[in-house]
């Protein structure tokens, strides 16, 4: 097999445990609640019966190792439990929101590539006023609140201009336009913040890239800086690039998470807020899964774009 | 460093900020002085009650009586700015004491003892860190439902894994200088060599990491409250003023403006105080 | 005959360091110079500031002429085309010279297609040949290798061929070996040996070991301190060496004929650049120093061909008829 493919290969396997041991962590969510969690869940609606019911259901009265085997038999299967609140199944409810989370959090980091990685390379090759005007812009958006922006977006655009529609949402597949509309407002407002970031990375790398005497022999046989610069810098200095998108993607859906509420997405984040808050422990289990284990195949998936990329994987596969 | 079989430098005390620290650590640091007198004389410089309801005044705009003008129930939002600043400054900041105080530890054990030790401990830290941040502090809210003492463990739950990480790097690093074996061959203890020379030189990356951290904690604290599992009122909380301004967004936008730049000011106070820091703490380049 | 490259007295100074100071010397068409001196002496500083790719920190006085034109008046763009096609530079470590990210016969056909206006077809054909010809084995299969799956000694090979690929008039090779094993040093010496001699380019060759110079060149220019102390043909620099420096680095060399013998070294350390000593910068650490040497001396020449800057090695120059001679050997 290649050096590529064993890299590859090597990068998965380390993620199987990693997800085995967040399924555990989030089995033990339920079982660490003080006091009934059932009785805790259904609040007023709690009787004898349905008590029992549920707790049969959910085996709480069987050894934690049965339990969490049925209960990872389940997952596999694609079964996630069910929401005993509104007595939907919560892979479905889940199902329906995930599309919008996903929509947000993938857009936001595309535009937040497409504005952090050109401004990155303006602030490592440009004079002062470019430098000055990067860091000033790096600083305000790690430093300020998303969800502030949000508001503060939503003031102007929203409210003031009346441009983009404050809350609501439509499904991108049926109503593309419309979901554009209802997307643009709270996609630049992750995209900003997430751009910072980017753009720090992005002016770190080429800084350092540039100063390295490939680069020197590359304008000594007479390429052109711009050649220099975006063909060749760029490709090498994009490499720690990837790997901060991986770390940044779960900052990025805890953004999300908090966007959605403020701008009333129907999505991953905005259930879990609404389920703890219920004490739908269920639901609560199921979305804090799938939101971790989404978050680790991206890492996974960046880790396996990076060794891809790095000419040099066969190297560090002892890593 | 160059040293010679017979100087050794011996102990190090903490680094010291001597002579200049750069100008942006010194824009911070005054910057978060301040912030911090704010913080402390809250209760001395708020003109009123952050509680007191005048119906007269509601959604009253800026005036001199109420220079951030008035929220939704005619309340002062400069006091009511006060003192949810110094709540949640105050979580924030304890936060990362607890991070601070549990993490180094492992992280040193885990540095200087290595091996065994070290992939015990970094194991449920690693596992910690595969998880999104605020999905972790979500997670520990769901067990006991929200609250601000339960944010603050939250808080500290996620930036734990980061500081141990940080100062298990920088053990690594000074565990390995010649005058920690100088010091064991000396005769000394683990526990002393770690306290008199590992850790004193091996802080520094954990104190610039922890600085940005207070920040960022900021941020997060005020998140958690905004979507309603943080402080529950009336505990004062920046996030909930915030979503209370967000209420009244049109009408009387001081009540969104005001909380929100608090919460901007101090992280980059916090961001210049790390960065600045960094140059003087940090000169392996652990923290990035 | 118009010289090809010629340096009339230049100085290179970074802020307060004199790195190169007041050096003049000339390379002929279809020469082969070696420029010699210890790390530090100004010798990188010298080809770097031919090519034009001195930090901006850097002020450079004087003129460095190619073909009586004179470079350092050039614009950034005309200074830009002649790299890697009329004047070309081989460094020091192959590995870090090459691009990771592009594969070897890439970055040749690359350096090709940078200059002449030929097609991806024609420039990959081009870069082929040019990968045999620098003995590349297997070039077809190699053409798409990274970097790094190379050794030292055929990275040096493939750099010797992006700087070649179009037939540069001068090629400045700055310790194309030191990086390499001994045994494959003598093998890119030889090559470059070889191409100089089909192609006829002219080749500066910058190195710190004689030895190395001794093997490929007929002339020698010595540098120290930045400041040009002898020049003169490989067996006279052997012979005869006039300038005490000189001297003492080819006593410094490893004698076969000894082996146990302890290596001379020449007492004293380099100068700081920052505040170097008046006149010649030898002064402090030479055996032969006497009153004069505060005052930097006149290039004289000993014999034919051989020049050496040295009150002590041509006194004749206090005199009036070294002045002439002097004179002569300035407006040359």
């Amino acid at each position: 097999m290649s050096p590529r493919g064993r890299y590859a290969l090597r990068r998965v396997a380390l993620a199987v445990p990693t997800l085995l041991a967040m399924t555990i962590f989030v089995f033990l969510i339920i079982r660490l609640v003080p006091g009934d969690p059932v009785r805790t869940m259904l609040g007023f609606r709690a009787t004898p019966e349905n008590v029992a019911t549920i707790r049969h259901d959910l085996r709480l009265d069987e050894s934690w190792p049965a339990q969490y085997g049925a209960w990872l038999g389940g997952l596999v299967r694609g079964d996630l439990g069910e929401d005993y609140i509104s007595h939907a199944s919560v892979s479905g409810l889940l199902g329906q929101r995930l599309p919008v989370t996903l929509e947000l959090t993938l857009f936001s980091l595309a535009l937040a590539l497409l504005v952090g990685v050109p401004l990155g390379v303006v602030a490592a090759t440009g004079g002062r006023a470019s430098r000055w005007l990067t860091a000033t812009f790096t600083i305000g958006g790690i430093s300020i609140p998303d969800f502030w922006l949000g508001t503060l977006l939503v003031l102007v655009f929203a409210a003031k201009l009346g441009w983009l529609p404050p809350t609501g949402y439509a499904s991108l597949f049926h109503h593309p336009v419309e979901n554009l509309r209802y997307m643009t407002l709270p996609v630049v407002t992750l995209a900003i913040g997430e751009a910072a970031y980017i753009l720090r990375t992005t002016r770190a790398s080429m800084q350092e890239t540039l100063g390295r005497p490939f680069v020197t022999f590359l304008r000594a046989r007479g390429l052109r800086e711009r050649s220099v610069v975006y063909r060749h810098a760029l490709r090498t200095a994009s490499l720690p690039i990837v790997t901060v998108v991986g770390i940044q993607f779960g900052v990025l859906l805890g953004g999300a998470i908090v966007i959605e509420t403020v701008f009333g997405l129907p999505g991953v984040g905005k259930l879990v807020v609404t389920a703890i808050n219920q004490r739908n422990y269920t639901v609560v289990q199921g979305s804090v899964l799938v939101i971790a284990a989404l978050f680790i195949v991206v890492n996974l998936v960046t880790d396996l774009l990076y060794g891809w990329l790095d000419p040099r994987v066969e190297a560090r596969l002892g890593r | 460093m160059t040293e010679t079989a017979l100087e050794l430098p011996r102990r190090r005390s903490l680094p010291r900020l001597r002579g200049r620290v750069g100008r942006e650590a010194g824009v911070g640091l005054g910057l978060l002085a301040v912030l911090g007198l704010l913080a402390v004389l809250a209760p001395v410089l708020a003109p009123h009650s952050p509680e007191a309801i005048d119906q007269h005044r509601v959604l009253g705009g800026l005036t001199w009586a109420h220079p951030f003008g008035s929220d939704a129930l005619g309340r002062d939002v400069l006091s009511r700015v006060l003192f949810a600043f110094r709540a949640s400054l105050s979580i924030s900041l304890g936060a990362v004491a607890i991070a601070l105080a549990v993490g180094i530890p492992i992280g040193v054990a885990a540095g200087y003892f290595g091996r065994a030790l070290d992939a015990v401990l970094m194991r449920p830290i690693d596992l910690l860190l595969a998880f999104p941040a605020l999905l972790l502090a979500l997670s520990l809210i769901a067990i006991t439902g929200p609250g601000q003492l339960v944010t603050m463990f939250a808080i500290a739950a996620i930036y734990l894994p980061i500081l141990a990480r940080v100062v298990r790097s920088s053990t690594l690093a000074v565990a390995s200088e010649a005058y920690v074996e100088g010091a064991r061959a000396r005769g000394a203890s683990h526990l002393r060599t770690i306290v008199q020379h590992v850790v004193p030189n091996a802080i520094g990356p954990a104190l610039v990491q922890a600085s940005v951290l207070c920040g960022f904690a900021l941020q997060i604290e005020a998140a958690l409250a905004f979507i309603g599992l943080g402080a529950q009122p009336p505990t004062p909380s920046l996030g909930l003023m915030l979503f209370d301004g967000y209420q009244v967004l049109e009408q009387a936008p001081w009540a969104d403006v005001f909380p929100g730049l608090a919460i901007a000011i101090t992280v980059v106070a916090f961001n210049l105080v790390g960065d600045g820091l960094r140059a003087r703490l940090d000169p392996r380049g652990i923290t990035r | 005959m118009t010289p090809l490259l010629r340096f009339r007295s230049v100085s290179v100074r970074f802020g307060d360091v004199s790195a190169v100071d007041d050096v003049s010397l000339e390379l002929s068409e279809g020469e082969l110079l070696g420029l010699v001196g210890e790390s530090g002496c100004g010798k990188t500083t010298l080809a770097l500031a031919t090519m034009g790719l001195l930090p901006s920190s850097a002020t450079v006085e004087g003129a460095i002429d190619f073909r009586g034109q004179d470079l350092l008046a050039l614009s950034e763009d005309e200074r830009r085309r002649l790299r890697g096609d009329r004047i070309s530079m081989v460094f020091q470590d192959p590995a870090a010279a090459l691009d990771p990210a592009f594969s070897i016969g890439d970055q040749v056909a690359e350096t090709i297609r940078a200059h002449r206006p030929v097609g991806r077809r024609e420039a990959k054909a081009r870069a082929l040949s040019l990968l045999r010809e620098v003995g590349i084995a297997d070039a077809e299969r190699r053409y798409r290798d990274a970097p790094h799956r190379l050794s030292g000694g055929m990275q040096q090979r493939v750099v010797i061929a992006t700087a070649l690929a179009n037939e540069p008039s001068l090629l400045i090779a700055d310790e194309p070996t030191t990086a390499l094993d001994a045994t494959i040093q003598a093998q890119i010496l030889d090559l470059i040996r070889d191409l100089r001699r089909r192609h006829g380019t002219t080749v500066l060759l910058i190195a710190h070991d004689l030895g190395v110079v001794a093997r490929l060149c007929r002339r020698a220019a010595v540098l120290y301190a930045g400041q040009l102390v002898e020049t003169a043909p490989v067996e006279r620099i052997f012979e005869a060496p006039a300038h005490p420096y000189t001297r003492a680095l080819l006593a410094a060399l490893p004698d076969r004929s000894r082996p146990r013998g302890a290596l001379a070294a020449a007492a004293g350390q380099v100068p700081d650049l920052a505040a170097p000593p008046p006149g010649c910068r030898f002064a402090p650490r030479c055996p032969l120093v006497r009153d004069e040497c505060v005052r930097r001396p006149l290039r004289t020449a000993v014999s034919s061909g051989h020049d050496v800057a040295c009150w002590a090695a041509a006194p004749a120059a206090s005199t009036a008829a070294g002045e002439i001679v002097a004179a002569t050997n300035g407006g040359r």
